[in-house]
């Protein structure tokens, strides 16, 4: 319909290209897949992670071990933001399908996944719950129907797990626009993903912040070294983030994926 | 709205008679009856079935109970879909009662979602009256309300009570006396033909230029195939508010009576004058020629039959209305 909105269908399929157009190059995995009748279509990754049981240690992350943890980055080459130095056998292995829609009744993107067992076995929405992040589960407990509830997918019709978008628009409003301010191009899809990601264990690695600033056409040598956290003060991110209830101490791992910046400074532990 | 309660009131007592039926591998230590019950169409299949429920476990040893689910000629039934949807769209074409089978075992878990408890299905109906705001209002009169007016919105459906549930809902139905509807119009189109479950696209209910958009207009914009004349389709039936279309004198093609209005303007055909007559319990005719939002009393609102929810259209092929 009308793109007068901030943030409507078409805009968003263009931050989901650029943001793939990244994935591709870093291996990351992300595609687009188009509905059957190719009115719309969503952005998808599917990735496996081992659940408990395992010693893997986390650059970055303090004696918290995090229950799930990505298996193929210890195939990959170690990126900057995540090292598993080592792992013990496999106890069960879960596939997590991760799928972007827009939702047009919100105007904002929507986070649908699923997790099975290799078998096809679902996992049960209490477990989805047990291996949220620490820093969201309070706010679970609280209301749990309210963030992370069963739906039906819109495109493919099947049961799906969702991080329900009411509350998107409060959080990424601050960061969107801050960033005309400073004439700093985001990726509201990079922004947002990288704020959602982690309560769901899917994490973005830092290269998409740096692809972000290095596209910015219209912004000065100066202006790529600026970090996001230093422009503008941290307070004001974090209001709208302390709904979800965060705990004051957010994990290092955390602030890293959900704010981008170039530069990941003590500014931010101010 | 007001002149529009007996029909407020009609839709929301629309009931369909069922015939509950266990599935005949469940294990059962004597043999279980068929169940009886009206369902109200307005509901969810969860809602409404503790008796069912308690009427099949009687005869069943609880090792063998686990989550209860409904199926319908191998349909697994959605629970979440309002249940005169779930008729509307699999069963409305065959005799009554409508025969539902009963299960115990084997959920299917690719096609349904777990239903543990009412809180699930409060959830789902509270997110849908609030997506629906969000269409009309940009939610600010469902944020407006205190949760003890979200309570009563699901209480009244919950207990059925008509009065409580329209106090609260009659402010969801409200618009500015400057506007001429609401943002958008907050509809889904639901379809057994296609993957995906159904169409939900940003409306108007006025036109750049000020005309009243009709159904028929939304039905071209975001359904085209329902619409094109020279094409067999899956044509627009009805679910809450139960939208049947009306149809021509030649037997109820979607295309003939679009050539009608077409070159005629906006006109009733005969038969569609008849259906207006008499129709079933729960439903209610709409014609193309209606606007999809007026406040003027001789032309039907499509926005005040709204039960809690998006207007919810069915499309199925073939059969005449």
């Amino acid at each position: 319909m009308e793109e007068n909105e901030f943030f409507g269908e078409k805009t968003f399929q263009h931050y989901c290209a650029e943001f793939i157009k990244h994935s591709q190059k870093i291996g990351d995995g992300w595609e687009w897949r188009a509905s059957k009748d190719c009115s719309d279509g969503y952005m998808c990754k599917t990735h496996f992670q081992v659940k408990n049981g395992t010693a893997v240690s986390h650059q970055g992350t303090s004696a918290h071990v995090q229950t799930f943890l990505p298996v193929e980055e210890a195939l990959d080459p170690p990126l900057d933001d995540l090292e598993v130095t080592e792992t013990t056998t496999a106890a069960e292995v879960i596939k997590y399908e991760y799928h972007v829609l827009y939702s047009c009744s919100y105007q904002v993107p929507v986070l649908y996944f699923r997790a099975s067992f290799l078998d096809g076995r679902p996992l049960a929405l209490k477990d989805i719950w047990e291996g949220v992040h620490e820093c969201y589960k309070m706010r679970l407990l609280q209301g749990p129907w309210d963030t992370i509830t069963q739906q039906e997918h819109p495109i493919l019709g099947q049961p799906f797990f969702v991080l329900h978008p009411c509350k998107t628009s409060e959080f990424m409003t601050p960061v969107l626009k801050n960033s005309q301010k400073i004439n700093r191009n985001v990726n509201y899809i990079t922004s947002w993903l990288s704020m959602v990601g982690p309560a769901v264990g899917l994490n973005l690695p830092l290269s998409y912040a740096t692809a972000a600033s290095q596209d910015e056409g219209n912004v000065g040598g100066q202006g790529k070294k600026r970090s996001l956290c230093s422009t503008f003060p941290v307070a004001k991110i974090l209001e709208p983030l302390l709904h979800l209830a965060m705990s004051p101490l957010l994990a290092p791992a955390f602030i890293k994926s959900a704010f981008i910046s170039d530069r990941l400074d003590t500014d931010l532990f101010v | 709205m007001t002149d529009d309660k007996d029909v407020l009131r009609d839709v929301w007592f629309g009931r369909i008679p069922t015939c509950f039926t266990l599935y005949q591998d469940e294990i059962t230590e004597r043999e279980a009856e068929p169940y009886y019950l009206l369902l109200p169409r307005v509901s969810y299949l969860t809602l409404v079935t503790d008796k069912v429920k308690k009427h099949f476990q009687k005869v069943m040893r609880q090792e063998d109970i686990s989550e209860i689910w409904f199926e319908y000629e191998g349909t697994p039934l959605k629970w979440h879909y309002p249940i005169g949807l779930l008729f509307d769209l699999l069963a409305s074409s065959s005799a009554l009662p409508w025969n539902i089978t009963v299960h115990f075992k084997s959920f299917p878990e690719k096609d349904l979602l777990h239903c543990p408890s009412k809180d699930v299905i409060e959830a789902h109906f509270m997110s849908c009256v609030k997506e629906a705001d969000a269409l009309k209002h940009k939610s600010q009169v469902i944020n407006e309300m205190q949760k003890k007016d979200h309570k009563q919105l699901w209480m009244g459906l919950q207990n059925d009570r008509f009065d409580q549930f329209w106090a609260i809902n009659r402010k969801l139905m409200e618009y500015p006396a400057e506007e001429n509807g609401f943002r958008y119009i907050p509809f889904r189109i639901y379809q057994t033909t296609t993957e995906r479950p159904f169409i939900q696209k940003l409306f108007r209910p006025v036109s750049t230029d000020g005309q009243l958009h009709t159904l028929g207009d939304l039905l071209k914009e975001v359904c085209p195939s329902a619409v094109a004349p020279e094409v067999p389709m899956p044509e627009v039936c009805s679910w809450l508010p139960t939208w049947l279309l009306a149809s021509s004198a030649e037997g109820s093609h979607l295309p003939s009576l679009w050539r009608d209005w077409e070159e005629d303007g906006p006109r009733l055909s005969q038969q569609g004058a008849e259906n207006r007559r008499n129709q079933s319990p729960g439903t209610e005719t709409l014609f193309w020629d209606q606007v999809v939002a007026s406040d003027t009393e001789n032309v039907l609102c499509l926005n005040s039959r709204d039960h809690p929810q998006i207007h919810r259209m069915v499309g199925r092929s073939g059969v005449g209305l």
